[in-house]
């Protein structure tokens, strides 16, 4: 069946050229100085020096990275049990539910977004509700826990729905098995569940630590002109400053930070999967 | 214990139910809203709806959205599916190789790519607009689909597409009758995956557009900062038209369904995508239809104007249609810079609308063409305050848009008069007013502040004197807990929120005629006073509509309802004093007026080296204000 093979090429072309090419070309810009083409340019290391020689820039890194750790954190603290839950249900009743999480993510995100301002702004239900509760005059919009929320808001039903989905696959049999072999709820949920829900656990995570990470419209949004990531950064070097090379070495930083982050995570999937067959 | 763990976890999904959906309900009810607030509700009204049919930019993010996203979805499901079936039969080296290619959108924050994708269509001169934000959707999305085809193809009986063929099957029978139907689900899903990514996307399309084309994503993100309760009408017909689909998807095969209950299943599944799609086809045909109306028989000519966001009447542009039946098109701007960037790397425009001082820049890099004085008759009709300025002497490069000065707003409640008299731009260093100010994100007005409350000449090059400004706006940001913002100063401080803020001398109108307790003040140290002027770059398409729309926009109704709309002072001289007196909307309001001919103030000269400096301790400035808010 030689003749299907040829199929694959021209993605292979457009692969190469609309996905690694780009690739290259951040490097590029981020190795060379401003003016320079692609047929003259100069090595430099200059606009690494630059980001790693700056406590202020580390700093809006290190908070990024933070900020992307907490949204990842709670979104499996919600969507973790929620996801549980919900696998348990009846199958109508788990469609619908299902389908009541998903409909928001196809609603625009920045629209999303924007619909938490009025409820967090000065005098808006939120404050209002939090008076009621006698928590007094809290302020919301534009701090850290804005931002938060709004990450949160917006991520948490890819979480939901990976988690879901690895219970799902699971063999209802085992449960009946491990609870036939004298263990209880908990232990059953420890040793078959946990474990075999962990590949969309790990599904979720990367769904939404990176775009946590790189986010720049929802600080923006709801942290205000000074909530500074280093998605903000980025945007930026490019779109205010002018300063391309910079930005590029910026973004070349982060995905490399990504990449590693990312083998660690596999890495752990895969012992853990060495692990269970082990077992 | 089941009985509690049942609650506790009703509990948990009913409270994300709400979660999820009440910000969704609360916009929805506030675009019925009668009044601008978002926070209290004054009376039903329809009017952000008529507002977002009349708005031609955002009827065109709508179809922007959903075209994109249903070409980029058709486009990647096939060539996906394609792409899948041929690599599950080619070496096991080539398919790795394409799964590690298709990692790089995956595994990389969205940005990154964004970036990637933008150099690239920079590096080939690929112009940037509708078919490149395409382009970069296919891209993004065909890694999805292959990834939620693969695993199917990849189950299917190796043997299933021979038989076929050994049978008399040609392959392209065996590939569409034999292997397609049994991969459905997963073409399904991964068409499924490519347009929820697709309409959702905001970063990258935001970097690789151009020409004005927007998305939902990128309308709200430039429009946010204003209260626009339009946002809402828009987010919430988006709602309407998502609610409608899925319910179209699901009960269309449901009705059908009762014909035959023979292959159900897959029936389902077609009837679904089918439904799916007529659905966004009729969506679209809709949008696109209210659209072919508006043709007119008139030249049919195009004229692009790249100026600030919230900066024009908002008749304006619709009456100039009509008068010249030409088409316009409107790119919005956050800083001059922004746009100096765009203009600089070759992106074509007829009109920009830049401040002096990037006026003077532009010329000098010689970006922009000398005018035709004879075509802009109404140029008589100008003030004289706003002409022969330093950035364009002759005005032979620019025609006035609107002027003013920089000065501070303040609640009259909380400041005197006296008191600013006294402290000057130093108020803001007072801590008595300690996260009670704002500060304007603009790198040039921050150090003006900076400079001119140490007693120096904005325009200065001396470095000492810089950074001597440098640590003034630091000292402000990291004791004085100063919020830097944009234009969303204007409406928090006609509702108050603040003591003081920096402000040009038309929000403050605009802000002192929302809210009569606030005061504008232009401090005795000397202040900027500025002027924002229209020009033709010199690769633009259409000189001569150009010339026609300058023409147009000093004529005394196009000036009346650009200066009584946005709040700024306008150049036509009998608008300004109109606005200005008894039954104007100005009335008495003295930040439309701006201070002429005090020694102090000044205006601002182009100098590479300083501006290179001044953007860098910007930007310092605020990564010390982010960190110091934490």
């Amino acid at each position: 069946m030689k003749k299907f093979s040829q199929l694959a090429l021209p993605y292979i072309i457009w692969a190469v050229l609309m996905l690694v090419l780009p690739m290259l070309l951040i490097a590029l810009y981020s190795f060379t100085n401003q003016g320079n083409t692609i047929i003259s340019f100069s090595f430099t290391l200059e606009h690494y020096g630059k980001f790693f020689t700056d406590k202020d820039f580390l700093l809006v890194l290190s908070r990024s990275l933070m900020i992307a750790v907490k949204t990842t954190l709670l979104c499996l603290m919600i969507g973790y049990p929620a996801a549980y839950v919900i696998s348990r249900t009846g199958e109508k009743i788990q469609n619908f539910l299902i389908l009541m999480i998903t409909v928001p993510t196809w609603i625009n995100m920045l629209v999303r977004t924007y619909a938490w301002i009025g409820l967090l702004s000065e005098g808006g239900l939120v404050q209002k509700i939090c008076l009621w509760l006698g928590l007094g005059e809290v302020e919301f919009l534009y701090t850290e826990g804005a931002v938060l929320l709004g990450m949160v808001y917006n991520f948490v039903p890819f979480m939901i729905l990976q988690i879901h989905s690895a219970l799902c696959k699971m063999d209802g049999s085992l449960l009946e098995a491990a609870a036939d072999l004298g263990a209880n709820e908990v232990e059953a949920f420890k040793q078959v569940t946990l474990p075999l829900s962990l590949p969309g656990v790990i599904n979720g995570i990367t769904l939404v630590f990176l775009p946590a990470v790189s986010s720049f419209f929802i600080p923006k949004l709801l942290g205000g002109g000074q909530f500074f990531l280093i998605g903000n950064l980025i945007e930026n070097q490019f779109i205010t400053a002018g300063e391309w090379n910079f930005g590029s070495a910026i973004s070349m930083i982060m995905a490399v930070i990504m990449m590693l982050l990312m083998m660690l995570v596999k890495k752990a999937e895969s012992r853990n999967q060495a692990q269970e067959e082990e077992k | 214990m089941k009985k509690k763990q049942n609650l506790w976890g009703k509990l948990l999904i009913a409270f994300l139910i709400i979660f999820f959906y009440a910000p969704i309900l609360y916009m929805i009810i506030f675009s019925f809203n009668e009044s601008r607030s978002l926070t209290a509700f004054s009376g039903f009204s329809l009017k952000w709806y008529r507002h977002m049919l009349e708005s031609k930019d955002m009827m065109e993010a709508l179809y922007t959205t959903f075209s994109i996203a249903i070409l980029a979805t058709l486009i990647s499901t096939v060539a996906g599916t394609i792409s899948a079936i041929g690599l599950s039969k080619s070496k096991r080296i080539l398919r790795e190789a394409v799964e590690q290619m298709n990692n790089l959108p995956i595994m990389n924050p969205d940005i990154v790519t964004a970036i990637g994708l933008m150099l690239l269509f920079i590096t080939f001169q690929v112009e940037k607009g509708y078919v490149t934000m395409l382009l970069a959707h296919v891209a993004f999305c065909i890694p999805y689909v292959i990834l939620s085809v693969m695993p199917k193809v990849r189950s299917l009986d190796p043997n299933l597409a021979d038989a076929a063929m050994d049978l008399g099957a040609t392959p392209l029978q065996a590939l569409w009758k034999v292997i397609v139907p049994q991969i459905t689900p997963g073409i399904v899903s991964g068409a499924l995956i490519a347009f929820t990514m697709s309409v959702d996307d905001f970063i990258i399309s935001y970097f690789v557009t151009g020409q004005g084309v927007k998305n939902l994503s990128i309308m709200v993100y430039t429009m946010s900062k204003r209260v626009n309760p339009s946002i809402n009408a828009v987010s919430t017909l988006v709602v309407v038209i998502i609610t409608l689909s899925l319910l179209l998807i699901n009960l269309i095969p449901l009705l059908l369904e009762n014909y035959s209950e023979k292959g159900r299943k897959r029936r389902k599944l077609f009837l679904r995508t089918g439904a799916l799609l007529g659905v966004a086809v009729i969506a679209v045909l809709a949008v696109r239809g209210k659209e072919r109306l508006e043709e007119k028989p008139f030249q049919g000519q195009v004229l692009r104007i790249y100026c600030p966001g919230e900066y024009m009447g908002e008749n304006v542009i619709p009456d100039f249609e009509e008068l010249t039946g030409a088409r316009v098109i409107t790119e919005y701007f956050d800083s001059n810079e922004q746009m100096y960037i765009k203009v600089a790397n070759g992106e074509t425009y007829d009109i920009l609308v830049p401040s002096d001082y990037m006026i003077e820049r532009l010329i000098q890099e010689k970006l922009i063409q000398k005018l035709d004085r004879e075509k802009i008759t109404n140029s008589d009709l100008l003030v004289k305050e706003a002409l022969y300025l330093p950035y364009d002497p002759e005005n032979e490069y620019s025609v006035p848009y609107f002027w003013g000065s920089v000065g501070i707003v303040y609640d009259t409640g909380k400041v005197t008069e006296e008191e600013l008299q006294e402290k000057g731009y130093n108020i803001f260093l007072d801590p008595k007013y300690k996260s009670d100010i704002y500060l304007y994100d603009s790198e040039r007005d921050s150090f003006m502040i900076a400079l001119k409350a140490l007693g120096y000449s904005m325009n200065t090059k001396e470095e000492e004197q810089l950074k001597e400004a440098y640590q003034w706006l630091e000292r402000c940001v990291s004791t004085m807990d100063a919020e830097i913002v944009t234009d969303e100063i204007i409406d928090n401080m006609a509702q108050a929120r603040k003591a003081l803020g920096i402000v040009y001398s038309g929000d403050g109108a605009y802000i002192m005629s929302e809210n009569e307790e606030m005061g504008y003040f232009e401090p005795l140290e000397g202040t900027n006073l500025w002027c924002d002027a229209m020009v033709i770059p010199k690769n633009a398409d259409n000189p001569d509509l150009a010339h026609e729309f300058m023409n147009y926009l000093c004529s005394y109704e196009a000036a009346y309802d650009n200066s009584d709309f946005v709040g700024y002072t306008s150049p036509n001289e009998e608008v300004m004093e109109e606005l200005f007196s008894e039954g104007g909307t100005y009335e008495g309001i003295n930040a439309y007026l701006p201070r002429a001919g005090y020694e102090m103030d000044e205006s601002f000269h182009y100098d590479e080296e300083t501006k290179k400096i001044i953007s860098n301790l910007w930007s310092k400035i605020k990564i010390v204000a982010s960190n110091a808010g934490k």
